[in-house]
């Protein structure tokens, strides 16, 4: 279990997100996650991985405040989400953008509008949040589909429109389920690359996966868990980030 | 920044107006119905306030004609008459005091009945009486104000009779009250319906939303935000619907004026009224305001699960 003891409180003190000891389970006589501590600085890229049902899913939605731990602390962007009022997490919110397993896209909008957003709860001008979601729908190679419907969607391009959702906001940490499921490989290296290119303009990225491909190829820090628990934090030698 | 801020609070409401009608476009059936419901509901309402200002009115009217006449006795002196008149102008509640003399009285007499008539010519004597035609102040000018004057004034000595058209006025009264009665209990229970049924669409709109609104929680919107397009939604029905009943009753209006007002002018002088502009604009503020509170109601209890 190396790594793990560096998550200490006073360690690394522009940490983007830390975790002491978060324990969650959803039901009693189940744990989801278990005394999970970590921490992630700002600008670091890390891969969480595991097997299906480990809980990285969990592990996401504990930090964007969509569930909360049962046991622990965990502090995002200077915030302790354990002791945050309810009308305190939306303003956290529009601080990170979440790529969600299941896309999460709302079929009655266009592509454009779904985008958007992510803009109109910040109380972007109109003129602004088009030319923005302009630029990313570009970057993601969607600006074709600017006006068709999710459903009319591959699985691929609802998953790019998914991450353009979450990027166009410039968050300051980027929570990505699974961003390459239904990806073929050379979209899935686009993608993943546009991914590390934000971490490296300063955005904190988790990536859950269980694509090792992936993993290997980016040489990341990587996160492992099973069954609820944190087994293994591998910083790769000479990639500090 | 300053400008920023109100900038940024322009883009809201202008997101806030267009989700609200994108919304009641999506259900417009619902939406629709919701609003014409409202709409003869409010005409119900319209309908009683609108009786009880024109029978207000009426009193105010002719209330300068809610008089007391008070007869004197034969034997009262022109000074005594004059004195009496004085004391009877210092009492409290009476505005004004107008003596008629016997000869006055004649002459008003003949022109009222016509100079074709010869009933009064062999008179040798004029049998009418000098009277006090007193008129009321404001505020006595009811039933109650018409006894304590009329009371008082009885108890003057060189007084014979007193008429007023006390009965008259306190039947009156009395109708102005059960309509106004009727109205207020009509209104509150209808009031209540609209807000159900503002409350039900709401609810409605909600339920077939839900999965934008988790979608909305997700990205960062505060609980405002996802709020305001529903009670916004629920302002403009409320609002719609007061719109459609001021038409409605306008038109209802028109239509019965002129058999109405031939009525009226004949008895009273003057044409029954419809709301004017501050009257209407309360009316769909009203039914705005209705709207505000069903779907506050909605969200609150639409949102604890
Ligand atoms: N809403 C929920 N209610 C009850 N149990 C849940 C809920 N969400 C997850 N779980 C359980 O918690 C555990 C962890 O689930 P989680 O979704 O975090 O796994 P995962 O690592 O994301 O799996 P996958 O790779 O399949 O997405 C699982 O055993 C799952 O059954
Ligand atoms: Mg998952």
């Amino acid at each position: 279990m190396r790594g793990v003891g560096s998550a200490v409180p006073g360690i690394g003190s522009d940490a983007a997100i830390r975790m002491y000891h978060v324990s969650k389970s959803y039901m009693a006589g189940t744990t989801a996650l278990s005394d999970v501590s970590l921490e992630l600085a700002k600008g670091e890229m890390v891969f969480l991985t595991g097997p299906s049902g480990a809980g990285k899913t969990t592990l996401l939605k504990l930090l964007f405040g969509a569930e909360r731990p049962d046991e622990g602390q965990i502090v995002v962007l200077g915030r302790n989400i354990a002791r945050l009022g309810e009308s305190a997490i939306p303003p956290l919110r529009r601080r990170i953008g979440v790529v969600f397993q299941d896309f999460k896209l709302l079929s009655s909008r266009t592509v454009a509008e779904n985008v958007a957003l992510a803009l109109h709860v910040t109380a972007c001008s109109p003129q602004k949040a088009r030319a923005r979601v302009f630029a990313i729908l570009k970057q993601l190679g969607l600006q074709h589909r600017r006006d068709h419907y999710p459903l009319a969607l591959s699985g691929g391009e609802q998953q790019r429109v998914a991450l353009a959702r979450a990027l166009v906001n410039e968050p300051e940490i980027l929570l990505a389920d699974e961003p390459t499921g239904n990806l073929d490989p050379d979209l899935t290296v686009d993608i993943m690359d546009l991914i590390a290119g934000t971490a490296l303009r300063g955005t904190s990225v988790v990536v859950a996966t269980h694509e090792l491909e992936l993993v290997k190829r980016y040489r990341k820090r990587t996160l492992r868990i099973e069954g609820g628990k944190l087994i293994e934090d591998v910083r790769p030698l000479g990639n500090a980030r | 920044m300053r400008n920023s801020i109100w900038l940024r609070g322009f883009y809201q409401v202008l997101y806030f107006v267009r989700s609200a009608f994108r919304g009641m476009w999506a259900s417009r059936l619902t939406s629709g119905v919701a609003v014409l419901t409202i709409g003869v509901v409010l005409v119900l309402v319209g309908a009683f306030l609108l009786l009880v200002y024109n029978m207000e009115e009426l009193i105010d009217e002719f209330g300068n004609e809610l008089q007391i006449t008070a007869y004197l006795d034969a034997d009262v002196s022109s000074d005594a008459q004059r004195d009496l008149a004085a004391r009877v102008a210092a009492l409290p509640g009476v505005d004004e005091v107008n003596q008629v003399s016997p000869e006055q009285a004649l002459e008003r007499f003949r022109s009222s009945v016509g100079s074709g008539v010869r009933l009064l010519e062999g008179l040798d004597e004029n049998p009418l009486p000098a009277s006090l035609e007193i008129s009321l102040s404001p505020e006595q000018r009811s039933a109650g104000g018409l006894a304590a004057v009329s009371v008082s004034i009885e108890g003057l000595e060189g007084i014979a009779d007193i008429r007023s058209g006390r009965e008259w006025v306190e039947g009156y009264l009395r109708a102005i009250s059960l309509v106004r009665t009727i109205g207020l209990g009509l209104g509150v229970i209808l009031a209540l319906a609209t807000l159900l049924i503002v409350a039900n669409t709401i609810r409605l709109g909600i339920i077939s939303r839900s999965d934008e609104l988790e979608i909305l929680s997700l990205v960062g919107a505060s609980r405002g935000f996802i709020r305001a397009p529903f009670l916004l939604e629920g302002v403009l029905q409320g609002g719609a619907g007061g719109a459609i009943a001021l038409a409605i009753l306008f038109a209802l209006f028109e239509l019965a004026l002129p058999g109405l007002e031939s009525g009226l002018e004949m008895i009273v002088g003057s044409a029954p009224r419809f709301f004017s502009t501050s009257e209407s604009i309360m009316v769909v503020g009203g039914g705005a305001a209705l709207g505000l509170i069903g779907s506050a109601g909605a969200l609150a209890a639409g949102f604890r699960s």
